[in-house]
């Protein structure tokens, strides 16, 4: 018998099944989700509104049932289910990013911007937050300790992804990155910048869509190294001898930016991107940088070390608690 | 060239492999711990010979990672052997570094010094190695899991706990593996997470393996309670089992499938080989 309490998995899966179907229907009547539409500060609010519908719901887990039955098993069960379906999918159709920034629809082939697909995980995130709540609820005042080493396991790997997907989700649009060409060619200097003058240093640079930006910082690149293996067409390490100027703190820095070794100036890590030979010496090399700005990475951060914390606690302690149909025999 | 001499070494780790299975079944413990120790020693020091000789770390193809694989199994077989003592495990976990040896043997790939800038990274070998040892603990449980689902059931395990335990090791190493990689991208191509389609699909395998622990911990009321269980029935849910062959099949296009996908064809990061 369906919808007869307690319900089971068949429940849960009608319910991802549901928000499947509203997820469909949005997609063809609203269309793909913009994300650039969560820049700062609409982030911020959608995330408090999201901690408050946790909250609500958490507090109404006693009246309605519906709210109970969210952060149990059966619930997550299959929610977990649909993303893997959803995720293998994604792995299965060739993803492609439109093509211009208009309205364009191009369900599975544009995953991150598929209501099914983002409704789904929105679903466990909301999962997440009211196991969490729970859990942090049962604690109780006296054994604090006790109760904390059994839980913390259970809070890291919860909380710690909670946070890494919702903060890693709403910030990306807050996410600049930029590619900087630089050369150390006054002609070709000239050309990128499309100044009469000639600058030794560079402080434009331009966004996937090709707009320019400027920065509040700007860069010299004073030589470009490469090094070859032995066949001479494999490279084995390029970087850039750069000079970075800061336009805050009014200081120089001088860098070497390599593959692998970004360097990081008023909240810009600056990472060697590519390089273009010409006919010429090296002395007249041009090297792609990119800049990149995430102002919510500490917390995605924060929400990885959690993860990872907590997936090191799993090793070391175990199952301890098993319910009873699971009980350990061998 | 010292790939020729990769065959003495794998010869002689399979045969000290090989004797160490024979006496898990003879119920001679230490014997098999120590045989299978040895093994690993010898396969080790071969991995450590490349690593010196090529002056990289040997993990970029495909054929590079096997050879870590074909190190992992056994460790994890060993790992089981030593906590639960199935006695078949050591023989599995030995035809399955087998099988992994003699691809190597008879595709060779061309191991060469060379490495790309971005592979040139601290996190290069935790992110591998890590990856490989959860991919061993996992495949551990697939073969359990097949095991299980095959076998007579007079010889059945009693339930899935020890199972359960293979898991929740593989799995931890799995996420170690992922945020590893996570943190690596972030150092070398600007953001911690692309969608690329490794990326994909290893959020695909992570969650499956998470919707296996979320189903084991589900309470199952149809089941026989616990008092029964004490009694020697046999309670055995074959859909957590099944779930362990799909997701060890997500595991696999994870690992080397999607190299043949149409969906990621010059599109990852993860190519290995060029």
């Amino acid at each position: 018998m369906i919808w007869k309490k307690p319900w089971k998995l068949t429940e849960g899966f009608l319910i991802g099944a549901g928000l499947i179907i509203v997820g469909l229907m949005l997609q063809l009547s609203i269309g793909p989700i913009h994300w650039s539409l969560f820049a700062w500060p609409v982030n911020i609010i959608v995330l408090a509104v999201l901690l408050l519908i946790i909250g609500v719901v958490f507090i109404l887990r006693k009246r309605v049932y519906a709210c109970q039955f969210l952060g149990t098993y059966a619930a997550a069960v299959p929610a977990l289910c649909y993303a893997v379906g959803l995720t293998v999918v994604m792995g299965l159709v060739r993803q492609v990013a439109p093509a211009s920034p208009e309205e364009e629809n191009l369900w599975l082939h544009d995953m991150l911007t598929f209501w099914p697909f983002v409704l789904i995980y929105t679903y466990i995130v909301l999962i997440l937050g009211l196991v969490i709540c729970k859990r942090w609820m049962s604690m109780r005042r006296y054994d604090f300790v006790g109760n904390v080493s059994r839980i913390l396991p259970f809070l890291l790997n919860h909380l710690g992804l909670f946070i890494a997907l919702t903060t890693a989700t709403l910030g990306n649009a807050d996410m600049q990155r930029l590619q900087m060409w630089t050369t150390n060619n006054p002609e070709m200097a000239n050309m990128f910048s499309g100044a009469d003058v000639f600058h030794q240093y560079e402080r434009f640079a331009m966004d996937d869509a090709g707009l320019k930006h400027e920065l509040p910082l700007a860069i010299e690149l004073k030589r470009f190294i490469m090094e070859m293996y032995d066949d001479s067409i494999t490279p084995r390490r390029y970087a850039s001898e750069v000079i970075i100027y800061s336009k805050s703190s009014l200081h120089q820095y001088a860098a070497t930016i390599d593959v692998n070794k970004p360097v990081e100036v008023d909240g810009w890590k600056i990472y060697q991107k590519d390089y273009r030979l010409t006919e010429a010496s090296d002395a007249s090399q041009i090297s792609i940088l990119e800049l990149v700005s995430d102002p919510w990475l500490p917390w995605v951060y924060a929400g990885i070390f959690m993860m990872l914390f907590g997936a090191l606690l799993l090793l070391f302690q175990g199952r301890k608690t098993v319910p009873p149909s699971n009980r350990q025999t061998v | 060239m010292l790939w020729n001499s990769f065959i003495y070494f794998a010869i002689a780790s399979l045969l000290f492999w090989a004797a160490g299975a024979y006496f898990a079944w003879k119920s001679k413990a230490t014997t098999a711990i120590t045989l299978t120790v040895v093994g690993l020693c010898v396969f080790f020091a071969y991995i450590l010979m490349m690593w010196v000789t090529l002056e990289r770390p040997p993990m970029r193809t495909m054929g590079e990672t096997r050879l870590w694989y074909s190190l992992f199994l056994p460790l994890a077989g060993l790992f089981v052997y030593g906590r639960w003592r199935y006695k078949w495990i050591l023989t599995f976990s030995a035809i399955m570094a087998t099988v992994f040896i003699c691809i190597n043997l008879f595709k060779p790939e061309i191991h060469t010094k060379m490495m790309m800038p971005a592979l040139q990274s601290p996190w290069f070998a935790p992110h591998v190695i890590v990856y490989m040892f959860a991919y061993a603990m996992l495949g551990a449980s697939f073969l359990m899991a097949v095991w299980i689902l095959w076998s007579p059931r007079s010889s059945m395990p009693k339930n899935l706990g020890g199972l359960d335990n293979l898991v929740y090791v593989g799995l931890a190493f799995m996420t170690f593996g992922m945020l590893f990689g996570a943190l690596w991208a972030k150092e070398a191509w600007g953001h911690y997470w692309s969608w690329d389609p490794k990326e994909t699909w290893a959020a695909a395998t992570w969650l499956g393996y998470l919707c296996y622990v979320h189903y084991r911990r589900y309470p199952h009321r149809r089941l026989p309670s616990s008092k029964e269980e004490g009694q020697g029935v046999v309670v055995i849910d074959r859909v957590a089992l099944w779930m362990l062959v799909v997701c060890f099949l997500l595991l696999q296009v994870c690992w080397w499938g999607i190299n043949y996908l149409p969906s990621a064809q010059g599109t990852s990061v993860h190519t290995y080989g060029m």
